[in-house]
């Protein structure tokens, strides 16, 4: 066969439609998303923790967010038709386009992209899952497979820092987390973000890290959130003891093919949508500050 | 020999008039002054002996300027997709340099490899190039200096030799092979003293670059450099336009964009460039190439670096387009040397 | 789009279908035009319906990108209407309109598209009757010209052969008066250096080829021995002195006489200020586009002009700095009869002659950045909510692309010509500006080198020319 025909068209989406959706803050949404066509839902691979999609406005454009609620797979027990849930916050033209849609529309969907977290690796081992505001999208997928089957893992601490209050995510379902056995949610906003009811923590992301005090031996750190705050977790990180091999992220960079032609992402030699966006703190101190 | 063959200018027009029947074939033509390929209706439109390279580089005959990715429309209260029909028939790349179909390679590197471009891959199917090796460097030519040829045959389906008056032709690949088909039957077959001439040629042409070699291990040199002063300085003045990447025979980014109405749309891709600001801007408002200076260091550590193993050649072909088209007077050449320079004496870690 | 799903008559061999009728989009302001309209409507007048009409505030708020992007979605004919003169709700929105408008549909008729296709009217709110009788001569004239010409480089056409531009350029100087000049130039930039005059010195250096300079900041004396000057200082290095002001409190730029018109209009416009620039005006030999002097040097004396602060000689330097209100830059343009050559050809010459230019457009806007006067922080190209100008680089993205750049720079243009050297597919750019800048200067006057002076199109008087408005 010529190969032009044997050769997908790897730009056109799926048709999914907004079956549910919740609002995490004033400018975060959560939507529930299902397969338009039968046939596709049903050829559906799934992805692993830490993929993201390319989701599609028709008229508007196309945008990335992580694929967010637990890993869909094929034969495994999320139930048999592939429900994909993506968190985004609104600040553009796609996403205000996409904020404005209502329950029954369809949008577009292209993916899994990118690597994924190698949860594989962290059978036995205690973790620690950082995530900065809306950081939390991009772990929340990895947390909930953890969740899940606890029992393969050792201690898991899930650290969630905002700017405010009103700038936390994944509020309701955090009680569900605490209650499983082996899992510790803990909380902080920054300086001044608190109000009265608040009964988390106050401070930096990096600081209540610290004043956590788990003992790096053994330990993986997840985290994911703006640039800013990962700079300095990572100067924690290191001050307690932390090893680059130790550390995940997942790195944001704009993206628009998703499959590493556009050029648009690339820190270097790196396609953060093609080799990433999952990296260890160690690969990424090999790469040039360029994201 | 069977693969090799004496033209004269006659025969070569008129085997380019039978192309011409049976495919789209886009040549060297000169438009308002211009020299540029366009797609010829007849010979006597091509300039087959060009006095120098077209103004830009023929990859818009593979990676058109703009095209649709995928067309929907909102009948039925739903939305539709489909696909753009691929491009039908074969086109001949007739007279392009050996630097140009080196970047047609880069390109393949681009979109042949890992996920494949639907789009890219068929017209690069249904294409034929036929090279002309060069009778002389233009001025910015830098070729040799970068690991190429001026008699280079990567990418070449055919290649076209000037000798003297004549030319030779010889076909390099099974797609040059059936391109000639039984036309070969009418020419002289090429002697072991024509293919000296290839020699020759590339001895003379490279004679003609007076740039010094760029090497191979100066990449490992800008990279760890990254953060040195040198580049703010180097950069100062460029402009922020994006001529250097649009006439690049290896420069393949693009931008995805929407454009639609109540009825339909579809997502267009177009050249993009990373020298342009919006770039790698994201919504948020952060950019991490925030200035004119670090985005030329970008194209730059793209075209000489960021190779995956130190003896891949570099994704710069040595045209010399960018620099003999850069408003502002930008030299890639010299900005690699004086960072590597610099970068060496000062140390990587040195601020300006 | 790159290729229009809405269904766009083309005129191919032509021959218009029997039964077309044109599709015509109109402009108007909510409080006359639109108003009137509604009253034609409600007094039972009979006119056309082929138009669509998209209301606007004022006519002050419509963009001539508004109206080029009804051609390019399809309208065969577009109607701008709103308040009469002297009577716009926002006071004087319709008067700055009004010039806008002149100038803008003098560019689309040099640009090829047949001006019965655009009209422009005053409707009052009272005049339903004047609404019906607009429309009904609108549609009419839009029917007689037939679909709009595709947006398209016009296969196998043969061109047109512009006559040859002729001048003599500036006075020859020899090698050795070009040495005079160049160490002259150098003295005075060590000498504002270092009595402080300026933090920093823009001006040329030499370039990697054998004809090529590029700017050059320098800031420490002894580099202004790498400061050069002769044929090949093209670039007009006020497009570097915001830049360079960032750094520095004040600046000193080497200049051609012919960048000066973009220093008057940076002061003019605000973006810096006459005490932040020290300009050094020096003997030009004119310079060189290729292998031939550039056409702006044709008609040039390559004399410096007594405006700068510094003027550099082959004998000298002195101060200088005249009184701009004084000054007047009056140099004969050679390319003027090449724009009259084009006028005399029918439209449809003139479209393809466009098309074909603009299909050579590669959208690298390298145009804009060499451009002093092209300074938006976010130009328009990069405004994508909404996306005024299509990013799709085919013949309706760039028409629009290069016919906005020339609305935005009309009457501010100074006819440095940057854009159409830098241009790398040659589109001659220069022309588009000049006929431009000739009329505005035609309809509204000429202004010179002093930045006190308004530019054209932020003035407007009541008395001004409007004998297209219907």
């Amino acid at each position: 066969m010529p190969l032009a025909e044997a050769v997908p068209n790897p730009y056109q989406p799926s048709l999914v439609r907004i079956h549910d959706f919740s609002d995490e803050t004033r400018d975060v949404r959560t939507l529930r998303l299902q397969f338009v066509d039968d046939a596709e839902a049903g050829s559906f691979a799934g992805w692993e923790p830490g993929q993201f999609g390319q989701f599609t406005v028709f008229g508007a454009g196309e945008s990335v967010f992580a694929l967010a609620n637990a890993p869909w797979r094929p034969n495994g027990d999320n139930g048999s038709a592939p429900t994909i849930e993506c968190t985004f916050r609104m600040v553009g033209k796609v996403t205000s386009a996409l904020r404005a849609m209502s329950k029954g529309q369809v949008i577009g969907f292209r993916g899994p992209y990118g690597n994924h977290f190698p949860v594989g690796d962290w059978k036995g081992k205690d973790l620690v899952f950082i995530g900065g505001g809306i950081g939390m999208a991009a772990l929340r997928s990895a947390m909930l497979d953890v969740i899940n089957r606890k029992e393969e893992f050792g201690e898991v601490v899930i650290l969630n820092g905002a700017r405010s209050v009103a700038d936390m995510v994944y509020t309701e379902e955090m009680p569900a987390w605490q209650e499983v056995d082996g899992v510790r949610v803990v909380r902080t906003v920054d300086p001044g973000g608190e109000n009265e009811e608040w009964n988390g923590e106050v401070g930096l992301l990096p600081n209540v890290f610290e004043g956590l005090g788990l003992d790096p031996e053994g330990r993986i750190v997840i985290a994911c959130g703006p640039p800013i705050m990962l700079h300095y977790l990572f100067l924690s990180l290191g001050k307690v003891g932390y090893s680059p091999d130790q550390v995940v992220t997942t790195l944001e960079n704009k993206m628009k093919c998703g499959i590493g032609h556009c050029g648009r992402c690339y820190v270097g030699p790196f396609s953060v949508c093609r080799d990433g966006p999952v990296v260890t703190w160690a690969e990424l101190n090999e790469l040039p500050k360029d994201y | 020999m069977d693969s090799s063959w004496k033209l004269t200018d006659a025969q070569l027009r008129e085997w380019l008039s039978g192309l011409i029947e049976g495919n789209s074939v886009v040549a060297p033509v000169e438009e308002d002054g211009v020299l540029l390929f366009r797609p010829i209706a007849s010979e006597d439109q091509a300039i087959v002996k060009p006095s120098g390279k077209t103004r830009w580089s023929p990859k818009e005959f593979l990676f058109p300027r703009s095209e649709a990715l995928y067309r929907y429309n909102f009948k039925g209260g739903s939305v539709q997709l489909e696909d753009p029909s691929l491009p039908e028939g074969h086109q001949v790349l007739f007279g392009m340099r050996s630097c140009d179909a080196s970047g047609i390679v880069r390109l393949d590197e681009i979109f042949l490899s890992g996920t494949k471009d639907r789009l890219y891959a068929a017209r690069r199917e249904n294409t034929t190039v036929v090279s002309t090796a060069c009778a002389a460097a233009d001025p910015e030519c830098f070729c040799t200096a970068v690991g190429y040829s001026p008699v280079g045959e990567e990418g070449s389906d055919v290649q076209l030799v000037p000798v003297g008056e004549d030319w030779m032709l010889r076909a390099l690949t099974d797609k040059g092979r059936n391109l000639v088909g039984d036309a070969g039957d009418n020419w002289a077959e090429a002697t072991v003293k024509d293919e000296k001439e290839i020699e020759e040629l590339e001895k003379t042409v490279a004679g003609q670059i007076e740039r010094s070699p760029v090497n191979r291990e100066w990449s490992q040199v800008l990279e760890e450099g990254f953060e040195h002063g040198a580049w703010d300085r180097l950069a100062q003045h460029c402009l922020g336009c994006s001529v250097c990447a649009y006439v690049c025979p290896s420069c393949s980014c693009f931008d995805m964009n929407h454009d639609a109405n109540a009825f339909c749309g579809e997502q267009c891709r177009s050249w993009d460039a990373c020298t342009f600001p919006l770039f790698t801007h994201h919504a948020s408002g952060h950019n991490p190439r925030e200035t004119r200076q670090e985005r030329y260091r970008q194209r730059v550590l793209h075209k000489f670096a960021f190779r995956e193993e130190n003896d891949e050649p570099f994704r710069c072909v040595g045209c010399g387009r960018c620099v003999a088209l850069c408003p502002a007077g930008l030299d890639i050449v010299s900005t690699v040397a004086a960072a590597v320079e610099a970068i060496r004496e000062e140390g990587a870690d040195a601020a300006r | 789009m790159t290729e229009a799903n809405v269904t766009v008559s083309q005129v191919g061999t032509g021959s218009v279908p029997e039964n077309w009728k044109p599709h015509i989009v109109a402009l108007v302001c909510n409080w006359c035009s639109y108003a009137g309209a509604d009253m034609a409507g409600t007094t039972r007048l009979e006119y056309p319906a082929n138009v669509r009409m998209v209301r606007f505030p004022c006519t002050g708020r419509m963009s001539p990108l508004m109206i080029l992007r009804a051609f390019e979605q399809g309208a065969d004919g577009v109607l701008v209407s709103g308040c009469h003169p002297g009577d716009c709700h926002y006071v004087q929105g319709n008067l700055v309109a009004r010039r806008r408008f002149t100038i803008f549909r003098s560019l689309m008729d040099f640009i090829g598209i047949d001006l019965n296709r655009l009209h422009f009217a005053w409707v009052s709110a009272a005049e339903g009757h004047k609404w019906a009788k607009v429309v009904n001569e609108v549609t009419t004239a839009v029917q007689e010209a037939g679909p709009l010409p595709s947006f398209e480089n016009p296969e196998g056409w043969d061109g047109i052969d512009l006559p040859v531009m002729e001048g003599s350029g500036p006075q020859e100087l020899d090698q050795g008066q070009l040495d005079a000049i160049r160490t002259n130039l150098r003295k005075a930039a060590s000498e504002v250096l270092k009595t402080e005059r300026v933090g920093v010195v823009v001006g040329y250096g030499a370039g990697a080829l054998l004809d090529q300079t590029h700017a050059v900041l320098i800031t420490d004396t002894a580099d202004c021995e790498n400061l050069e000057w002769g044929r090949s200082c093209r670039n007009n290095l006020s497009a570097y002195v915001g830049s360079a002001l960032e750094k520095h409190e004040r600046v000193a730029v080497v200049a051609k006489t012919c960048d000066l018109g973009a220093i008057t209009g940076l002061i003019r416009e605000g973006q810096l200020r006459r005490d932040q620039i020290l300009v050094i005006g020096v003997q030009c030999p004119g310079i060189v586009d290729g292998l031939e002097l550039a056409t702006k040097c044709l008609s040039c004396s390559g004399d410096p002009h007594p405006i700068c602060d510094l003027v550099v000689t082959v004998e000298g330097v002195h101060e200088s700095c005249e009184d701009p209100s004084t000054s007047a830059l009056d140099t004969p343009d050679a390319r003027d009869e090449q724009i009259a050559h084009l006028e005399s050809l029918p439209y449809d010459e003139r479209w393809k002659y466009w098309q074909r230019q603009f299909s050579r457009c590669l959208r690298c806007y390298a145009c804009r950045a060499a451009c002093p006067l092209c300074y938006c922080s976010t130009c328009i190209t990069d405004k994508h909510r909404p996306q005024w100008v299509p990013t799709s680089i085919d013949n309706q993205g760039n028409s629009a692309w290069n016919i906005i750049r020339a609305v935005h720079l009309a009457g501010r243009c100074s006819g440095c010509d940057e854009c159409s050297r830098v241009c790398p597919a040659d589109i001659r750019l220069d022309l588009i500006n000049r006929k431009l800048s000739l009329e505005v200067e035609r309809q509204y006057g000429k202004i010179g080198l002093d930045p006190e002076e308004k530019s054209a199109l932020v003035d407007f008087r009541m008395e001004d020319a409007e004998e297209f408005i219907l």
